[in-house]
């Protein structure tokens, strides 16, 4: 773990959130497709708390896995596909609430970055 | 830089929800517009209500899983049917075939795909102010 750890994770969070980004966007744009069901991650905390083990991206020709192979379906889903005869799971509420919580956290991280940012200026000058 | 890749990614996404909404908003201007429309021969069958559905599918040009329009169908309900002797479009009997369309299923449909359109365009605009944060933060530092 080298020093600038935190930073490396603010820019994962990131990268999180702009994943959960496009798979609201899928769910959205995908409100009318019968048969569609809403996807999403799982929380960062849950990811940060993992402690097996999984590969990793350690050369640029490794694939990197899509924000589909990602996702997992939304918990409680099942019911909700029941609601609808074309058997779509999206709720627009629920991805407008989504939304609102990825601009928020994604604001939080960057001020974090800008943060440090500032603070590794100031050691320079 | 994947970060970058996934809010491009969710803009293209929310395009192609916008443009599918925007046809089907056309489907449904054609059909309110033509609930009147009859034969132009006696007895002939008149405008009938088209339909349309949509899939998720994988463009092949951008590499990501978009909407689009599967096809635009035509529904089989039966045609209404009226008592008017006078229409140029009447059979022997009088009777005047009318397009299987009702405009209050067509308005709620319109509603529909108004707030479908609505949620897309809030995802679209989200997508570029999360952009902009993060070029933000090469700024006053």
């Amino acid at each position: 773990m080298s020093d600038l750890y935190l930073t490396q994770l603010t820019s994962q969070r990131i990268g999180y959130l702009s994943t959960r980004q496009s798979l609201v966007a899928g769910n959205v744009a995908n409100a009318n497709t019968p048969g569609f069901k809403a996807l999403d991650l799982k929380p960062f905390s849950a990811t940060l708390q993992e402690t097996a083990l999984a590969m990793s991206v350690t050369n640029p020709a490794h694939i990197t896995p899509t924000a589909q192979e990602l996702a997992v379906p939304r918990p409680g889903e099942q019911e909700t596909a029941n609601a609808t005869v074309s058997g779509n799971s999206v709720d627009l509420e629920t991805e407008m609430v989504k939304l609102g919580e990825v601009a928020r956290d994604y604001q939080e991280a960057t001020g974090i970055q800008k943060a440090f940012h500032q603070m590794f200026s100031q050691a320079l000058k | 830089m994947a970060n970058t890749d996934h809010l491009m990614a969710s803009l293209q996404i929310a395009g192609a929800g916008l443009a599918t909404q925007s046809t089907r908003l056309r489907v449904i201007s054609e059909n309110i517009a033509n609930v009147q429309s009859t034969a132009s021969t006696p007895g002939g069958d008149p405008y009938v209500r088209q339909t349309i559905a949509f899939e998720n599918a994988l463009d092949r040009a951008s590499g990501f899983n978009l909407v689009k329009v599967r096809q635009i169908g035509q529904d089989h309900a039966p045609f209404r049917v009226e008592q008017d002797p006078g229409s140029p479009a009447a059979d022997a009997q009088g009777f005047v075939k009318l397009p299987n369309v009702d405009t209050l299923v067509e308005l709620a449909d319109m509603r529909e795909a108004n707030r479908s359109y609505e949620a897309n365009l809030q995802v679209a605009k989200q997508s570029s102010d999360l952009m902009n944060q993060t070029v933000a933060l090469l700024k006053e530092v």
